[in-house]
């Protein structure tokens, strides 16, 4: 039976933003649509809406001619509808088989003998017993689906799924998907990934700041031409020239590292050993989770290691902590930025004073030098391309983007040798992550070097002149960027071996 | 000296008494804790329940009216708590510590006018067979209808979390009120059953005290034990058949050290007085040493307020 879902001038305001403005769209089953936008374009609401989460200020629904009447996530099920979050939905400490028992009214063997077959058909391999935290990202993400599974959906709607997925399990998923819609179902598939849409989908629906900009085929469009709908603007494709200065001088280098965590839900590294020389840019690839923030804090001074496991410019500089390594002029840009990096309730200078030298003369005596600092940000306000310029602002008002720009500039205003940044533009939109992307590139070539610690494979190979993935705290050989392909990451950050 | 079995066996029962009023409100707060929530009033909502207890005994002259008057007022008085923390999102911690000033305050109060007057007689079950073994007779009959639920307790609490649909849910609440809420549970009626029924069992475990355990009504006669209740359900790891065990250890200290008093041990009386706090908190800290093991049975919401975004 076909299906056909259609969304009628829906829109829901939040204060201080249209989260969706007069939205209107169709789907027929048979086809995968993508809904394609930016951060903040509003996609997550308008599938939140469809799902019964959020219930939207104007507008209809209708499945197949029927107005739908959406008030909780219980009618949308009640309709066929699934929805797979991007941030799951799963309770960890449950066993597979308790997550997905809990909204069903069958009996215990029934469902059982339900999700077997699923499984069967669909070449699932998942142990029902164990609890959901042992499961990797997407062994979850197949439990997310069996659940709308179980239920014989109409309609399926996978919000950003392959934001936490390898290579090699988001192609699983495409041909999972492509199954589904071959079976009828309708999918609505949500992301910003422009590839995906042109891999996976019949047809692509872009939104940008709560509007609807455009709906069309897949055969009429190319990644340029959505990249622009989604932008709204021609962007500029950033290559870096690599290995424009081939230097030789080690500037940092890293020997037989270990970090046994006492945290359980922490890795543990294993001998990790890698070097960078200046005006390099060191990538280090990875599923999350696999060991990058300890790497990261071991790195940057947060957990103190052994004295002569790192040496920086000749020193050995194990047992520094973050202040004292900043001093030998290295910078640390963390990944999260309202929780590590920058204390949201404080303003933009504090934030700034922070990132204190024993040259930059913040304090005299103890008191607080406020006019130095605050000479010292407005620099960097107008060096970083902040979009603001009241240092009075308390930081958790600035947008992702321009908050990154300050902590990247914060870090990079003393001209420090090294900079180590984590999941640099994670989050961001398309124009602040160029001009980041572009800024890493500027300091390679001043001959800074950067060590680059990131989830997103396309990043990697685009500033990197060296790889290495890490996987369950083990660093894989070091690559060459210009021998690597995403490919290859991708079979070495799920565990497997390659060449 | 000779030991005499029977002593042995009168030493396990008082042991298993003086474990009673924790076992019920351990069992009751596990219950609120694994939806999420932490209550930290259990002890000014036992000596609620204590105070009601013996007030209506001795107002009604109904041991039935006062049991389940003293459940009905730890309900009560829990419903602020989750008034408080789940429709108007205050924090925990503050008002469970709120609750607790507030109980004690409150009993104080009422509790005045029945300071010295005696309680009565609570009727215990299988009586004749008192004698009827040596050893294990005291041990197993003779006692309250409390006694014996709070025995079964532990098993019908683990069977409830295990095995039932809504054993699921409360955890399932407490694991992820976030996913809970997006499959459609209302997150905020489970919490509030679940501090309700918390306030019911420590309502409870208060009139075990003032109404069969000592019967009578002493100002601030809880002395503690609501905290150690909690520590209790900590130390299990939310598991209430360890519930049972660390209850049977501090009472048993409680126990002995009197009997050490009693006897005449040259170890200073303060130090004996401390000794079952101290103990248990070492257990504590021993057990507590398997930091995995507790994170994976830590629900983990716990004490954190949840707001659903619309």
């Amino acid at each position: 039976m076909n299906t056909n879902l259609k969304i009628s001038n829906v829109t829901k305001i939040y204060p201080g933003c249209i989260a969706n403005d007069n939205i209107s769209l169709e789907f027929e089953s048979g086809k995968i649509y993508a809904l394609l936008g930016e951060n903040g374009a509003g996609k997550s609401t308008l599938v939140k809406i469809l799902s019964g989460v959020i219930i939207p200020d104007e507008g209809e629904i209708f499945l197949n001619k029927n107005i739908l009447k959406l008030n909780s996530p219980i009618d949308a099920k009640k309709n066929d509808i699934g929805m797979v979050f991007q941030h799951f939905n799963l309770f960890e400490t449950l066993s597979v088989f308790e997550n997905l028992i809990i909204d069903s009214e069958e009996t215990p063997e029934n469902l059982k003998e339900k999700i077997q077959l699923i499984m069967k058909k669909y070449n699932f391999s998942i142990n029902l017993d164990v609890p959901v935290l042992n499961l990797s990202a997407g062994q979850k993400q197949k439990v997310e689906i069996i659940r709308c599974l179980i239920r014989n959906p109409k309609v399926l709607i996978m919000d950003e799924p392959t934001s936490v997925l390898t290579e090699q399990e988001t192609s699983e998923l495409f041909l999972s998907l492509k199954k589904f819609s071959e079976e009828k179902i309708l999918i609505i598939y949500i992301t910003h990934k422009l590839k995906e849409v042109m891999k996976l989908c019949d047809e692509v629906a872009v939104m940008r700041r709560g509007k609807l900009v455009s709906v069309s085929k897949i055969k009429d469009e190319n990644i340029e031409s959505l990249a622009t709908k989604m932008v709204g603007q021609n962007l500029k494709t950033i290559k870096k020239k690599k290995s424009s200065i081939s230097s030789s001088e080690q500037l940092i280098k890293v020997t037989d590292l270990n970090f046994t965590s006492e945290d359980p839900f922490e890795t543990n590294l294993e001998n990790i050993n890698f070097s960078v020389n200046r005006g390099e840019c060191l990538g280090i690839a990875g599923i999350s989770g696999n060991g990058q923030s300890e790497l990261f804090q071991i790195l940057s001074g947060e957990i103190i290691s052994d004295k002569n496991s790192i040496k920086f410019s000749n020193n050995f500089i194990g047992d520094l902590n973050p202040q004292e390594r900043r001093e030998y002029l290295m910078a640390f840009s963390p990944e999260d930025r309202l929780e590590q990096a920058a204390i949201p309730q404080m303003k933009i200078f504090e934030n700034v004073a922070l990132n204190n030298f024993k040259s930059s003369n913040f304090f005299n005596n103890g008191l607080i030098n406020e006019n130095r600092i605050k000479e010292h940000s407005k620099k960097i306000i107008s060096d970083f391309n902040v979009n603001t310029d009241n240092i009075e602002l308390k930081s958790q008002f600035l947008s992702g983007g321009n908050l990154q720009k300050l902590i990247i500039g914060r870090e990079l205003i003393t001209s420090p040798d090294l900079l180590i940044c984590f999941n640099p533009t994670w989050g961001l939109d398309v124009g602040a992550i160029n001009y980041i992307h572009e800024t890493l590139i500027k300091i390679n070539d001043q001959n800074k070097s950067i060590i680059l610690i990131s989830t997103d494979t396309d990043e990697l190979l685009k500033l990197s002149d060296k790889i290495s993935v890490i996987h369950k705290g083990k660093l894989s050989k070091i690559m060459s960027a210009d021998e690597v392909t995403s490919e290859k990451l991708g079979i070495l950050m799920g565990g497997g071996e390659i060449d | 000296m000779i030991v005499d079995i029977n002593f042995i066996g009168l030493i396990i029962t008082s042991i298993m008494a003086s474990a009673v009023p924790l076992i019920l409100a351990s069992c009751g707060e596990l219950i609120t804790e694994r939806s999420g929530v932490l209550n930290l009033g259990v002890e000014g909502m036992m000596i609620i329940g204590a105070i009601s207890g013996f007030a209506l005994m001795i107002v009604t002259g109904s041991l039935v009216i006062a049991v389940f008057g003293a459940m009905l007022a730890g309900v009560l008085i829990s419903t602020i708590f989750a008034f408080l923390t789940q429709t108007l999102i205050t924090n925990h911690v503050a008002t469970g510590l709120a609750l607790t000033i507030f109980g004690i305050g409150i009993s104080a109060m009422i509790g005045k006018n029945f300071v010295g007057i005696p309680g009565k007689d609570f009727p215990i079950l299988f009586e004749s067979f008192k004698d009827a073994i040596p050893f294990l007779s005291p041990i197993l009959f003779g006692h309250s209808i409390v006694f014996y639920f709070a025995f079964a307790l532990p098993f019908l609490t683990n069977y409830f979390l295990k095995k039932t649909k809504i054993g699921l849910i409360v955890r399932a609440v407490g694991d992820s009120p976030d996913s809970a809420s997006n499959q459609g549970i209302n997150v905020r009626l489970v919490r509030y059953l679940c501090i309700l029924y918390g306030g019911a069992m420590c309502g409870l475990a208060g009139a075990y005290l003032s109404m069969i355990y000592t019967p009578q009504w002493i100002e601030n006669m809880t002395g503690g034990r609501g905290w150690i209740a909690l520590a209790l359900v900590v130390f299990s790891t939310w598991n209430p058949i360890k519930i049972l065990v660390g209850a049977m250890i501090f009472g048993g200290l409680t126990i002995i050290q009197f009997h050490m008093q009693a006897v005449g041990v040259r170890i200073p009386v303060q130090f004996l007085t401390a000794l079952p706090y101290i103990v248990t908190i070492i257990v504590l800290v021993v057990i507590s040493r398997d930091s995995r093991k507790i994170r994976l049975s830590t629900p983990s919401s716990l004490g954190k307020s949840f707001y659903k975004d619309n």
